[in-house]
C-alpha cells in the first residue's frame, strides 16, 4: 500500500491523507490511481500543478519513471511554479 | 559636475510634452532649494527601455556621480512606475533605484501595494528626488500639485503610528485616496538594511532605500487623490479582462498564492534540502513553519491596487496578543525563512511576531534577517563574543532575543549598530576580516530569500550575475523546481528559446533559462507587472510579451513585436551593467559565497552538492557570451555604443 498525503485543495471528504492499495510501482502508475479517486488529478499535473515527494525526497526529474515500493509515502506538494495550462497540447508526449 | 548641472543638462534634452497619451511626467525635485521642474521620457529611449526600471536607468545613468557617495544628497533617488502601472490586472507595482548605500552597487528595489499606481494617477511617471532638505520633510502630491510640508511631527514614528497619524491629518483613507512612501526611525538612523515602507507590509526593500531617503531629509511622501480611468489611444479594459482570467486560470495562483500566498513555498525547499538554515550552515529545518501552520492566524487575504490574485496574507495571533505587534500582514516567504530557519527559530508565532515588528520598524526582512543571522555563526564561532555584543548572547532561535535587536537596530544602539551596517560590518571595523568567509552576500547584498542553491545550478548562476546583487526576484529560473516541466524538452526548449538540460543540478545550458528570465522580469518591472503573475517566474502560462505588447500598444499606441520586448529586457541589463561598471563592478563580482563553492549540501536527494568552480567559470562565460557581454561582464563593445549613443541622446543609433 502507497500512502498518499493531498494538499487542503484535493482533500476527500476533509481527510488529506489517500491509501492507495493497488498494484502501484512508479508515479506514473500512481498517477492513474489518484485521478480515479481525485477527478482532475490528472489535469493537474498535466499542468505542471505538483510536485511528489517520495519519503520527504523531492523529486524533480524522471518523475513518472520514480519507482515506489509498498510502505512508501507519496506527498503532493503544490509546484513552486505551476500552471502550464497549454502544457500538454503543445508537447509531443 | 555638480547634480543640478546634470539635471539642466538633461532637461534641455527631454521633450516638454507627453510622447503618448498616458505618458507621465518625469519630476525633478530639487530638495534643498525647493525647486519642480517636469519633463518627460524621450520615445527613443521609451522604445529602447519602457518605463519603471527600465527608464529608471535611464536617468540614474545620466544623473549619477560615482566620484561621491551613495548617500550624498547628489546621487538623487528615482521613483519610477511601469508603463501598464495601475493599468493592468496585477500592473501595480514600480521601482526606487540610486547607488546603494548597502552594497555600494546599483539600487534598484521594487514595491506594490498602492503607491506606484497613486504615482501614475497623479500624473507622474517618474520622480527624482536630489539635494538635502534643510529640515525633515514630507512631500505632499495632491492631484499632481506637489507640495513641500514640514515633517518634524512625524519624525521619530514607526510606521504603524505613521499611517494613522497621515492618513487622519490629511483627512484621507488608504486604498481609496491616499498612498505613500515613508521611512520609520530605521531610515532616519540610515540604518543599511532599512526599507521605504509603501504600505503595512509592501517596502521598497533592497540596497538600503530607507537609508538613502533618509539621508536626503525626507520623511515621506503622500499622494492623495481619486482614483481614475486613462485616457488611452485604444480601449483597454476588455483585454485586462483576458489578463485577469489569464491570472486567475493558472494552476499555481488557484490553488496557492491565492489560498496561501508566498509561504507556500516553503515546503518545496524544505523537503528538497535547499532550505537556508543557520546563515546556510544547514539546509533542511522543521516542518512546523510549513504554510498550513500558518492558516489558524490568517483571518484572510489582502492585495495591491486592482490586483485580482490578493495574494498577501493577514495575521492576527489571537486576543492574548500583548501590543500591537499580534496584528498584521504577512509573513511572506522569505520573511519566514529569514526569521525562521535562517536564525533558527521553529515556532510560527514568532516568526510572525517578528515579521509585524520588522514592517513596524521599516527593515528590509531579507538583509536584516541576513544581517542577524551571520552575526549569530560569527557567535558561534567565537569570532564575535558577549564582549563585542554588549553583553547579548547571540544564540539560534532565540526569538526575544532577535525582538529586542530588531529595535536596537532601528535605533542603531548598541549591537544594533552593528546590525544597521548590515553587509558593511567588516568594513565598518565592527567585525575581523575573517568574518567575510561567512557573509552569505553576493556584491554586497545579502541573498534576499531563503533558498540554498548549490543544487539547482540555475538558481546559483542567478544569484551570482543579478545587478544589484544577491537576488531572486531578478532572474529566477523557478520553473527549475517542476518535474513535469522538466520532463518536457521540448516545451522546456520553447520557454527558453533553446535546450534547457532536465537535471536541476546540471549547468548543461542553464544560462539559457537565467537569460530569458533575467529579460521578461526586466521587461515586467518595465511595464509594472508583479513578478508572482509574470510568465516563466510562477508558471509558463501567466501574462509575458505577448499580452505586454497588446496591452501596451491599446494604451499607448506603441508597436512592440514580442521580439522587441526581449530586446529591452536585454537592453535593461545591458544598461545597469554599464552603471555597475562605473561603480567598480566587473566579473569577480559575478560570483556566490565561498560557503557554496567549498560546503556541500548534507542532507536529501541531493546530498554533497556544491557548486564546481570550474564548471561555474564555464557557465558564466557562456552567460556573458549569450547576453552580449565581453569577458568581464560589460556589454561587448559594438552593443555598449549603442547603448551609450540612446542614453546620451545622440541622434545616429539606438539599440
Amino acid at each position: 500500500m502507497i500512502t498518499v498525503r493531498l494538499p487542503p485543495s484535493l482533500a476527500i471528504d476533509g481527510r488529506d491523507t489517500l491509501d492507495v492499495a493497488d498494484d502501484v510501482r512508479s508515479i506514473a502508475a500512481l498517477i492513474d490511481a489518484i485521478d480515479r479517486r481525485v477527478p482532475g488529478f490528472r489535469a493537474l499535473f498535466d499542468e505542471g500543478g505538483c510536485n511528489f515527494a517520495v519519503n520527504e525526497e523531492l523529486v524533480l526529474h524522471r518523475v513518472r519513471d520514480r519507482a515506489l515500493r509498498p510502505g512508501d509515502t507519496v506527498e503532493i506538494v503544490p509546484a513552486i511554479a505551476g500552471g502550464a495550462a497549454r502544457l500538454a497540447r503543445v508537447s509531443p508526449d | 559636475m555638480p547634480i543640478r548641472d546634470r539635471v539642466a543638462t538633461l532637461l534641455a534634452e527631454l521633450p516638454d510634452s507627453p510622447q503618448y497619451p498616458t505618458q507621465g511626467a518625469t519630476v525633478f525635485v530639487d530638495l534643498e532649494r525647493r525647486e519642480i521642474r517636469q519633463a518627460f521620457t524621450p520615445l527613443p529611449v521609451v522604445r529602447a527601455l519602457l518605463g519603471g526600471r527600465g527608464a529608471n536607468m535611464f536617468y540614474l545613468y545620466r544623473l549619477l556621480d560615482e566620484s561621491l557617495e551613495p548617500l550624498h544628497p547628489d546621487v538623487p533617488l528615482i521613483f519610477g512606475s511601469g508603463v501598464l502601472t495601475g493599468l493592468a490586472p496585477s500592473a501595480a507595482r514600480g521601482n526606487a533605484t540610486s547607488w546603494s548605500p548597502e552594497s555600494g552597487v546599483l539600487m534598484d528595489c521594487n514595491a506594490g501595494d498602492y503607491f506606484p499606481s497613486f504615482m501614475k494617477m497623479s500624473g507622474i511617471d517618474h520622480l527624482v528626488l536630489f539635494g538635502r532638505s534643510p529640515g525633515w520633510t514630507l512631500l505632499h502630491i495632491h492631484d499632481g500639485a506637489i507640495a513641500f510640508r514640514d515633517a518634524a511631527p512625524y519624525v521619530g514614528l514607526d510606521n504603524i503610528d505613521l499611517r494613522e497619524r497621515v492618513e487622519a491629518d490629511f483627512d484621507g483613507r488608504w486604498t481609496r485616496d491616499l498612498a505613500m512612501a515613508a521611512i520609520a526611525r530605521a531610515g532616519e538612523q540610515l540604518v543599511l538594511t532599512s526599507a521605504i515602507m509603501a504600505g503595512p507590509k509592501a517596502c521598497y526593500a533592497r540596497g538600503g532605500p530607507g537609508a538613502k531617503l533618509g539621508s536626503l531629509g525626507v520623511k515621506a511622501i503622500v499622494l492623495q487623490g481619486q482614483t481614475r480611468d486613462f485616457e488611452t489611444v485604444y480601449p483597454y479594459k476588455a483585454y485586462n479582462r483576458t489578463i485577469a482570467q489569464k491570472l486567475l486560470d493558472t494552476a499555481v495562483v488557484k490553488h496557492a498564492l491565492k489560498v496561501r500566498g508566498t509561504p507556500f513555498l516553503y515546503k518545496p525547499s524544505r523537503i528538497l534540502g535547499a532550505m537556508g538554515t543557520k546563515n546556510n550552515q544547514e539546509t533542511t529545518w522543521t516542518d512546523r513553519l510549513d504554510a498550513e501552520h500558518i492558516d489558524p492566524y490568517r483571518p484572510g487575504m489582502a492585495g495591491c491596487f486592482r490586483c485580482p490574485v490578493n495574494c498577501r496574507p493577514l495575521n492576527e495571533l489571537g486576543p492574548d496578543a500583548p501590543d500591537r505587534y499580534g496584528r498584521g500582514d504577512g509573513p511572506e516567504y522569505v520573511t519566514l525563512g529569514k526569521f525562521g530557519p535562517n536564525i533558527g527559530v521553529d515556532r510560527i508565532e514568532s516568526v510572525i511576531r517578528l515579521n509585524n515588528i520588522c514592517n513596524d520598524l521599516g527593515f528590509d526582512t531579507a538583509s536584516t534577517g541576513s544581517a542577524i543571522a551571520w552575526a549569530m555563526e560569527l557567535y558561534q564561532r567565537g569570532i564575535v563574543t558577549t564582549r563585542e555584543t554588549g553583553g547579548l548572547e547571540l544564540v539560534w532561535g532565540d526569538a526575544a532575543l532577535v525582538e529586542r535587536l530588531l529595535f536596537m537596530t532601528s535605533r542603531r544602539e548598541g549591537f544594533g549598530n552593528v546590525i544597521a551596517d548590515g553587509t558593511r560590518a567588516v568594513e565598518r571595523g565592527h567585525y575581523p576580516p575573517e568574518a567575510l568567509r561567512y557573509r552569505m552576500a553576493v556584491k554586497g547584498l545579502m541573498q534576499s530569500d531563503p533558498h540554498d542553491a548549490r543544487i539547482l545550478k540555475a538558481f546559483a548562476l542567478g544569484l551570482a550575475v543579478s545587478t544589484r546583487g544577491m537576488d531572486h526576484l531578478r532572474n529566477r529560473v523557478t520553473l527549475e523546481i517542476n518535474a513535469r516541466i522538466n520532463d518536457d524538452p521540448a516545451f522546456k526548449a520553447r520557454l527558453y528559446g533553446g535546450p534547457v538540460s532536465g537535471e536541476p543540478n546540471s549547468y548543461v545550458d542553464k544560462e539559457r533559462a537565467v537569460r530569458a528570465c533575467e529579460n521578461t522580469f526586466g521587461v515586467g518591472d518595465a511595464v509594472g507587472m508583479c513578478r508572482f503573475t509574470t510568465k516563466l517566474f510562477n508558471s509558463p502560462s501567466l501574462p509575458g510579451y505577448e499580452e505586454f505588447a497588446a496591452q501596451i500598444a491599446n494604451v499607448t499606441g506603441l508597436r512592440f513585436e514580442p521580439s522587441d520586448l526581449d530586446e529591452v529586457g536585454l537592453n535593461i541589463m545591458g544598461v545597469e551593467r554599464l552603471i555597475n561598471h562605473r561603480l567598480g563592478v566587473g566579473r569577480k563580482d559575478d560570483t556566490l559565497p565561498e560557503r557554496w563553492f567549498e560546503e556541500p549540501i548534507q542532507v536529501g536527494a541531493y546530498k554533497g552538492e556544491k557548486i564546481d568552480r570550474r564548471e561555474f567559470d564555464a557557465m558564466l562565460s557562456r552567460f556573458y557570451a549569450l547576453s552580449r557581454l565581453n569577458e568581464e561582464g560589460v556589454p561587448e563593445v559594438a552593443w555598449r555604443r549603442q547603448l551609450v549613443a540612446m542614453l546620451e541622446r545622440k541622434p545616429q543609433a539606438s539599440p
